[in-house]
């Protein structure tokens, strides 16, 4: 008898308790099943009526009978309880967030950066030199002689007869040869100075990367295989390259290194002064003067080296025109990289 | 250089290479195209016009209503040109052709409401001179329709070469014809001269400084006429973009840049005692040259002097006193050569360049001044009437002769990492004139000639065999080998630097080291540069301050008012008054971190707040825990010397300073025109980089429970919180393990001139759980401390 009426309970409750809609209702619910005189503690009432043999049983079968009713119920309640928070402190998700502030490095550091992580790759050190340096290691160590137009190439700012800021940092090159023996596989980035007029193409200082690569067996062929290696992972895949013939007093045979205009690919632009090529890098074999110079043995030797600048890449890759942009430090412009 | 192929092509045969492929051909040969003009090309749309007819344009009075005859119909054209009139001949610009100056494309237009078909061009317009007064009249009997080009022989192309420093030779049309012989396989013509054997007594030649001279020749021409030169001659001149003087000095250029030998033409009747002697000064003078300007000549300075006096700078400029004119009857051709760093030095000291010193100081081929006289002096003849005096005089003690090199074929290949043929090889020297004079099966011995100053060893030959074979037919290698020596990254130190200023929020920023005295004199000893580009460059920075400073102010200009920037650069110093040694100054990597503003902006749940001192340190803080440097360093605060900072601290490691810096003072703010507070720190990067390990290690986590307490106290005011933290330190037991202050608090009801410290204290044992006993009995006994020790007096509890 007992269990045919929870049997109906359970049936009312398990439809009643699944149209619960708010806190009214649950509240009736309640009232109606757990309260003194609900349905819940009347069936309990209906327990002494049974046999002492029954008992036991029918006191568990109770038991959980309540047991489930009340998890149900405290289910519902705690929804019902969710909801009503979830409403009262409703976000208005579409208000913007809190920025944290993020520097960044300058961009011709991030280009440099770039340069560096493609050389490293290629097996090469990375070595630094002062920007204060003396005539000899400047110019004569590179086999500009004192009174050759070669010199004229590099308009110089002296600080004394024997000291300049250098022009260039390939004297960063006899540093490290002076200071190790082959085979010497670095690239040397720095700041460098030339005395001319500040416009929008030129600037007094601006910043190189310098390449060096000595050992028993280096070879133009391997050179150019290097630098197309390195302009194809700046620039990109399809682009192609040219060598020609040039001097610089450090390294015979000399060449620049031309790419396709990567504005116009080629067909001639403005950037390019409509030859379709532009010229990215300085290199060549080193010569043995140089070789002699750091004490290294010009036959058993040879090598390599080559020099860019930082500032003329970056403003090709970013479509930067005026150079002097880098050095106002423009927080409008920092900002943008 | 300007060559003119017209001109090119007397002395090699192009065949028929089309002109791109000659300008791609020389700069793939290392003789780099600039630019070029192909006439052909930028005249084909230009033809002879005549004016039928000229009217005054109806609504403008300056301008002119033209009716313009092109050959088959009448065409209107208005026209601005003051000097225009009917019935003359002249360059008329059809619709759709492109105008040379500007470069753009003619369309019909409307001018003040009248239709104009074209356009009557002036010599600037196209190019073809500086006069824009007015329209290019031409030669009536010209005759309409016919294109420019042939009219007025506008058929050269003419190409601007780069000339690099080492290729003296490539500086004439006969260099650059033989480059392009070799190139092309085709023989090099150079034109013939009557041989000069006999010697001429017209004039004597004594050089004094042979060292600085080695050869001097000269050729006499007698009863020239001076006068305009013939419109071959002119028209070359012009076309190389030299200004036509007369006929003398014209051919004295012509075969300069024929031949690469400057010359120089004295009127003979002005030479004291036809003599010429060559010296050197002994002393600083003065001298008048043709330009008429006055020089100041070093001692040592080589000049040409006749039997009294100096009449020319030598290789330089000639001088006022013996320069030809209108009524010269003989001259005297000098073809000389000179010592390269002599006329450099001198063409240095006096700032003057000329088309002579240029070559010069290069170096000139000493074995073709006689040449080059005669050369010079045929041509005078021909076009002046001159007469040729018999023989030359050539000075020549100690003839200069061609160099021997050899050459292996196996350095070749070493080098250039590719064999190539051996008939190859010598095709290429012989073109080049390298003569090879002996041959075995590894070596070439070959002689250089002197007009090749630049080859001087083996290297120099294996570049002239690979730049005229072509470096593009050099292999590009697709694989390296690499060493597996040790591998070193100067910069790595640098990069973390960067990226942990980034991470807080730093901008980097890269300033000029090069500042005005004013500026650069804030601080330090500055070095001045001897040359400077301008006064706002003439120093090297000292420190990093002036140019964030300067950044600072620029940005505050632009309405950036907010700024948090950091740079790493190099600053000097110097420590002796000239400098002679690396010891006489200090080049010192330095880091400095700026903030100036508010650190946050106001936002819809965030109040504005500004960068203070604290925030600065807090920064500092930060940035040396993420370098591996949390509390190695100690801060202290005396004042600084000087009055520049406000509020100055320094950092220390081993009672050496590390960096210094703090709020800056306004006096020093106002330099700089900033007004707003500026808060600035700046580390000496060596020293820094030195101290900082290279890695750090792992500290195992907490594994049991902390325990926290906290106080305040109420403290006299002058107490400071680095001595209550410092004794906090110091008195508590090994169980305490931290100590942060937490609230500041100053108020009147705490008494007068007295401050609430409140500390937060952290106590754990890496081994054990602690009791809450054994912490308090240690709270307790710091309380009692602190409070006998400051006399505070502990709040709340």
């Amino acid at each position: 008898m007992l269990q045919e009426k929870i049997k109906l309970i359970n049936k009312d409750f398990s439809f009643e308790i699944k149209s619960i809609k708010d806190a009214k209702q649950l509240d009736d619910l309640r009232v109606k099943y757990f309260s003194k005189n609900g349905l819940v503690p009347s069936l309990f009432a209906l327990l002494k009526e049974a046999t002492s043999k029954e008992k036991p049983l029918l006191g568990k079968i109770l038991n959980e009978f309540r047991t489930d009713l009340q998890n149900q119920f405290d289910n519902v309640n705690s929804q019902l309880n969710d909801i009503k928070n979830t409403n009262l402190n409703k976000l208005d998700l579409t208000l913007p967030g809190v920025i944290s502030n993020i520097g960044s490095k300058h961009i011709l550091t991030q280009t440099l950066d770039e340069i560096k992580f493609i050389f490293k790759g290629m097996g090469f050190s990375v070595h630094e030199g002062p920007e204060l340096e003396s005539d000899y290691n400047n110019f004569e160590a590179l086999n500009f002689a004192q009174d050759h137009p070669a010199r004229d190439m590099q308009d110089t700012f002296f600080v004394s007869d024997d000291f300049v800021l250098r022009t260039h940092t390939s004297p960063v090159q006899i540093r490290l040869m002076k200071k190790q023996k082959p085979p010497v596989r670095a690239i040397m980035p720095g700041r460098v100075y030339r005395n001319e007029a500040v416009s929008s193409r030129s600037y007094c200082m601006f910043h190189q990367v310098e390449g060096l690569y000595v050992d028993t067996d280096v070879t133009f062929a391997e050179l150019k295989g290097t630098l197309a290696s390195f302009a194809k992972q700046f620039y990109g895949d399809d682009l192609k390259f040219r060598f020609r013939p040039s001097f610089f007093p450090f390294t015979e045979p000399s060449a620049e290194m031309d790419i396709t205009c990567f504005i116009c690919k080629g067909d001639g632009c403005k950037i390019c002064k409509q030859s379709g090529w532009l010229e990215i890098l300085g290199c060549g074999m080193v010569d043995p003067n140089v070789f002699d110079n750091v004490g290294y043995d010009n036959e058993k030797y040879t090598g390599y080296a080559f020099g860019m600048g930082i500032e003329r890449i970056a403003m090709l890759k970013f479509g930067i025109t005026d150079i002097r942009v880098f050095f106002e430090n423009d927080y409008r412009f920092l900002k943008q990289f | 250089m300007k060559i003119s192929l017209n001109w090119l092509k007397e002395y090699v045969d192009i065949g028929n290479l089309p002109v791109p492929e000659l300008i791609s051909l020389l700069t793939m040969s290392g003789l780099e195209v600039e630019d070029y003009k192909d006439q052909n090309e930028i005249y084909k749309d230009f033809i002879v016009g005549f004016v039928k007819d000229k009217k005054k344009h109806p609504n403008a009075d300056r301008l002119s209503l033209c009716t313009v005859y092109n050959g088959k119909e009448d065409l209107q054209v208005v026209c601005g040109a003051p000097n225009v009139d009917k019935g003359q001949k002249i360059i008329f610009a059809p619709v759709g052709s492109t105008i040379p100056k500007g470069n753009f494309v003619l369309k019909k237009a409307k001018i003040r409401g009248t239709e104009s078909c074209g356009m009557i061009c002036s010599e600037d317009e196209l190019g073809l001179g500086d006069n824009h007064d007015g329209i290019l009249v031409l030669d009536s009997s010209l005759v309409e329709g016919t294109p420019i080009c042939d009219a007025l022989n506008l058929n050269d192309v003419l190409i601007e070469i780069a000339i690099t420093p080492n290729r003296p030779d490539a500086l004439s049309h006969i260099g650059v014809a033989r480059d392009i012989s070799a190139l092309l396989g085709k023989e090099l013509k150079i034109p013939k001269v009557k041989s000069s054997k006999s010697i001429s007594k017209l004039a004597e030649i004594e050089i004094e400084d042979k060292l600085n001279c080695p050869r001097y020749s000269a050729k006499i021409v007698k009863n020239v006429k001076i006068n305009e030169s013939p419109a071959w001659l002119k028209n070359k001149i012009k076309n190389i973009g030299l200004r036509p003087i007369n006929n003398i000095v014209d051919v004295t250029n012509f075969v300069m840049h024929e031949v690469g030998q400057p010359l120089h033409a004295f009127d003979l009747n002005n030479l004291s005692k036809k003599k010429i002697i060559v010296k050197s000064t002994k002393e600083i003078s003065t001298f008048k040259t043709l330009d008429s300007k006055d020089r100041k000549l070093p001692k040592d300075t080589l000049m040409i002097c006749d039997g009294e006096k100096p009449i020319a700078i030598a290789g330089v400029m000639g001088g006022e006193n013996s320069e030809i004119n209108l009524e010269t009857k003989d001259i005297l051709i000098e073809s000389a050569y000179f010592n390269p760093s002599s006329i450099r030095k001198t063409s240095k000291a006096l700032a003057l360049n000329t088309d002579a010193s240029y070559r010069f100081e290069r170096g000139t081929n000493p074995n073709i001044t006689d040449f080059a006289a005669i050369r010079a002096a045929e041509l005078i003849a021909e076009v002046s009437g001159g007469k040729i005096e018999e023989g030359i005089i050539d000075n020549y003690p100690n003839k200069i002769e061609p160099k021997k090199l050899t050459v292996r074929f196996t350095r070749i290949s070493k080098l250039l990492g590719f064999g190539i043929d051996k008939e190859k090889i010598k095709n290429i020297l012989s073109a080049l004139e390298l003569n090879i004079i002996k041959e075995d099966k590894d070596n070439l011995i070959v002689t250089v000639p002197t007009f090749r100053p630049d080859i001087e060893r083996e290297v120099d030959i294996i570049e002239e065999i690979a730049r005229i074979n072509g470096y593009e037919n050099i292999p590009t290698i697709s694989k390296i080998s690499i060493t597996l020596d040790k591998k070193t990254d100067e910069t790595t130190f640098t990069e973390l630097i960067k990226s942990v200023a980034n991470s807080l929020g730093f901008y980097e920023m890269i300033n000029n080291p090069l500042l005005s005295k004013e500026k650069a004199m804030v601080i330090g000893d500055p070095i001045i540069v001897k040359n400077p580009q301008n006064l706002d460059m003439e120093y090297l920075r000292t420190s990093l301050i002036q140019g964030g400073l300067k950044v600072v102010s620029h940005n505050i200009k632009f309405g950036e008012k907010d700024l948090q920037l950091y740079e790493v650069g190099n600053v000097f110093n110097k420590t002796k008054k000239n400098i002679k040694s690396f010891d006489d100054f200090t080049e010192k990597s330095k880091l400095l971190f700026i903030v100036t503003g508010k650190s946050t902006k106001k936002e819809w749940n965030v109040n504005e707040s500004g960068y203070d001192f604290y925030k600065l340190k807090g920064f500092l803080n930060s940035f040396e825990r993420k370098i591996f440097l949390d509390n190695v360093l100690n801060d202290s605060y005396n004042a600084h010397e000087s009055n520049f900072y406000d509020n100055y601290f320094q950092k220390n490691y081993k009672g050496k300073k590390i960096g210094e810096g703090g709020k800056l003072n306004k006096k020093i703010l106002e330099q700089f025109d900033i007004s707003q507070d500026v808060f600035l720190f700046e580390y000496d990067l060596e020293y820094l980089k030195d101290i900082a390990p290279d890695k750090k290690y792992y500290i195992e986590p907490l594994k049991f429970p902390k325990i926290y307490r906290d106080f305040a106290f109420i403290f006299d005011k002058e107490i400071i919180y680095n001595s209550v933290i410092e004794f906090i330190s110091k008195n508590s037991s090994e169980l305490s393990k931290s100590v942060r202050i937490f609230d500041l608090f100053e108020n009147e009801s705490l008494g007068k001139n007295k401050k609430s410290l409140a500390f937060a204290l952290e106590y754990y044992s890496k081994d054990r759980t602690l009791t809450e006993e054994e912490v308090e009995k240690d709270f307790r006994s710091i309380i009692a401390a602190v409070t006998k020790k400051f006399d505070a007096q502990l709040r709340g509890n």
